[in-house]
């Protein structure tokens, strides 16, 4: 389980916090975050990623801290938007780097990578560069080093904000079953209420750099009381 | 239409200006048969020992000043790049465009003052030669090549930086996976850029070179003209120097990842932070002192030297009105040219003819790989059996720095001239807004920081000649560069570098006021 405890953050390292979260994400379970832009949700990740260090509080996954490890030994994947491949780098290289980025693989690793692609549908274009493929194959190369790396939490940032509906749906599909099976903790962001419908049982509203509600993703979307989720979703 | 056809009448004479300028003296070289004692024998270079010579010193220099130069501008800039919050990081590279508008010969002068006998770190009579040429060409290139690579680092996207740092990329596997795929992009180009330079490179060679063993095709030309009256000798040089650089550029345009950098004295806005150490920052520090201190031991020379006896003489300000005269007027001519080819080519582009308008941008910087010499030796020959080409030396010099000066013009105001017309040329034509009311309340408010920066250093460019110069110019109608010349070849060397001063600091003043007044306030 990952666990965000008191979680504090201010973009001064003298400032008074501006940002301050608490919640928690079970195994195999995808909690989406919703919000307005500036809201913090990117920096939530970011935090939990360890691109940017907290003023306080304790990120734990199965009780054990993490906040102080560096990026590289957290047990954390992400996905952007945009920019996930090295554009010189074929998708077999581009998944390999996620088990080791001196690239010498072992026989099982190798055969870990051509499985991950396999699972993804990639395995036929395992020498293509990223430039030669759709948007949604590159977010599926995407998802393929992240299940080479085995890590228990995955972010997704704005990860299918490039994509049409039809194909975020199928992703989002694709999401929850690495999720389930690979008993992940994720946190999805999203400007899209669907995305959260149909990838999460709970979401997070953030706003002002706090989360302000933490319901069933139907009941936030659909009858929340509060007047900023009335405001952000009308707004949509 | 009609506004076209006007652009394409303006234009079209601007070329024709243009390959009067540049192909009649083309046409003057292979038209050989008119030059007293010239043999058809004549052009097989190989065969003489002196041309085989000159061939492969100019060839050889110029690959050497290129690795020299950017093999360690490469290290520089990745360490710029690496020290983003580095305190003297705005102002070093400040310092490393300065080379870009110092004249040759002020830049000869500074490595004297620093290597020559009596220097702060003096190699004797060895610095005359290759070595001297080198020192000057890695002090002009190498902040060109960090200028040039440094935005390369810019390209690489922040995700990539955070990936590579969550998949716990090392040093060596950050340069791999994404350092090296975005310096390999402009990497030739640049590379080919600076090779090209130190090939054409004229003063650096005259003033350093040092004796027919250190003499390239560009100094060879010279010497044939004007010491040894061989023009047959000279075409067969500057026909060389020609299928050289037209090779390059050929490959240049093959290659076409030049980084589209501006040249201007403002530093580059700040990338993302690589790895900060010690190595870094004395590689930056180095690097930093390497440029300043010929420019600072030059000063210190120069403040030392006779500077009122210099400042006295009536030769010094009739030159330094003379190059004030020659540069505003080559800029003059230069900025107003590209104006004319670049509206045309931008009216091109927005009606859909994309090559056509490429043609003709191509057609203004073609004349980028003729070496000015070649273009003054080809004059020299077609003029100099009709009549005293040395009267006319104030019109052909301009003329030739100005079409010299026509691709930094193109470069530097036709990415913001294109994007101007693209975007409010509809606009323009609804409000019937044209002609000088167009250019009065859109054009010159949005244009005048690159025209500003393009007159700059069209005049910085002229003004710091002595290829052209040397070859038409007269004790008389002598240029601050031309006396620096003179004044070294008398070995009054105190007097030169205090010459030197004073160009370095007219070339600063003119470039910084023209920029100024024609720019305007940058917020930079």
């Amino acid at each position: 389980m990952l666990e965000i405890k008191q979680l504090e953050f201010a973009y001064a390292a003298e400032a008074a916090p501006t940002m301050h979260f608490n919640l928690s994400v079970a195994a195999g379970e995808i909690l989406s975050l919703i919000g307005p832009s500036g809201s913090g949700k990117s920096t939530l990740l970011n935090l939990v990623a360890g691109f940017l260090a907290p003023s306080a509080g304790q990120i734990l996954l199965d009780g054990i801290a993490i906040e102080t490890s560096g990026v590289a030994s957290r047990p954390v994947s992400i996905v952007f938007q945009q920019d996930n491949l090295f554009p010189h780098l074929d998708l077999y290289t581009n998944v390999a780097l996620g088990v080791d980025p001196s690239l010498r693989l072992s026989r099982e690793q190798a055969d870990a990578v051509a499985v991950a692609l396999d699972q993804l549908g990639l395995s036929d274009l395992r020498r293509r560069k990223p430039g030669e493929l759709s948007g949604g194959q590159r977010q599926r190369v995407a998802l393929a080093r992240v299940l080479v790396r085995k890590r228990r939490i995955l972010l997704l940032d704005e990860a299918f904000a490039a994509l049409g509906p039809a194909l975020r749906a199928e992703l989002i599909e694709v999401v929850k079953k690495l999720v389930r099976d690979n008993n992940m903790a994720a946190l999805l962001v999203s400007h899209q209420p669907r995305d959260a419908l149909l990838a999460s049982a709970r979401t997070a509203f953030i706003c002002a750099g706090k989360i302000t509600a933490l319901e069933q993703t139907g009941d936030l979307l659909d009858h929340s009381q509060l007047a900023e989720v009335r405001d952000y979703l009308g707004a949509v | 239409m009609a506004r076209l056809n006007a652009r394409a009448i303006t234009a079209g004479l601007v070329l024709a200006i243009l390959a009067l300028i540049v192909l009649a003296p083309m046409a003057g070289l292979l038209n050989l048969s008119g030059i007293p004692g010239y043999e058809p024998g004549d052009l097989r270079f190989w065969e003489s020992g002196y041309i085989r010579r000159v061939l492969f010193f100019s060839l050889w220099q110029a690959l050497l000043s290129m690795l020299c130069s950017v093999l360690p501008a490469i290290l520089v800039a990745r360490a710029f790049a690496s020290q983003a919050d580095f305190p003297l990081r705005g102002l070093l590279l400040r310092l490393f465009a300065l080379p870009l508008v110092v004249p040759a010969v002020v830049a000869v002068m500074g490595v004297v003052s620093v290597y020559g006998s009596g220097g702060w770190l003096p190699l004797g009579r060895s610095l005359y030669g290759l070595n001297g040429i080198l020192l000057a060409h890695v002090f002009f290139n190498l902040p060109l090549a960090v200028r040039l690579l440094l935005p390369q680092w810019q390209t690489i996207p922040p995700h990539h930086w955070q990936l590579g740092e969550q998949l716990g990329m090392n040093a060596w596997q950050r340069w791999r996976f994404l350092e090296w795929p975005a310096l390999r992009e402009a990497l030739p180009g640049v590379m080919l850029l600076v090779f090209m330079l130190c090939l054409t490179s004229f003063a650096v060679v005259l003033t350093l070179g040092g004796g027919p063993k250190s003499t390239t095709l560009e100094v060879a030309i010279y010497q044939s003209l004007r010491f040894d009256f061989d023009p047959a000798r000279a075409v067969v040089l500057a026909l060389l120097q020609l299928s050289i650089c037209t090779l390059v550029a050929i490959l240049t345009l093959r290659l076409q990842r030049l980084p589209e950098v501006e040249i201007t004295l403002v530093s580059p806005s700040k990338p993302i932070v690589v790895r900060q150490n010690l190595l870094n920052t004395l590689l930056i520090l180095a690097a930093g002192v390497f440029v300043a201190m010929p420019l600072l031991s030059m000063l210190i020379d120069a403040l030392g030297g006779p500077l009122w006896q210099v400042i006295g003489t009536t030769r010094l300000w009739r030159s330094l009105v003379t190059t004030l005269f020659i540069g505003l007027f080559a800029a003059l001519f230069s900025v107003a040219a590209g104006w004319f080819l670049l509206q045309y080519s931008a009216s091109l582009s927005l009606a859909g003819k994309t090559s056509k308008a490429h043609l003709v941008d191509l057609a203004g910087s073609i004349v980028y790989v003729v070496p000015p010499l070649v273009i003054g030796s080809g004059l020299f020959v077609l003029l100099s059996p009709h009549f005293d080409v040395f009267a006319w030396v104030y019109p052909i010099v301009i003329a030739i720095n100005a079409v010299m000066g026509l691709p930094f013009v193109i470069r530097s105001l036709g990415p913001a001239l294109r994007q101007n017309h693209a975007r409010y040329h509809y606009l323009c034509q609804s409000l019937a807004l044209q002609g000088w009311n167009r250019f009065r309340y859109l054009e010159w408010p949005l244009l005048r920081r690159p025209l500003g920066l393009a007159a700059a250093l069209v005049a910085a460019l002229a003004m710091g000649d002595l290829g052209v110069i040397a070859l038409f110019g007269t004790p008389h109608s002598a240029t601050l560069p031309l006396l620096i010349y003179q004044q070294l070849g008398a070995y009054m060397i105190p007097h030169a570098t205090v010459t030197a001063l004073l160009l370095l600091l007219l070339s600063l003043t003119v470039f910084w006021g023209l920029e100024r007044a024609i720019g305007g306030k940058t917020d930079a």
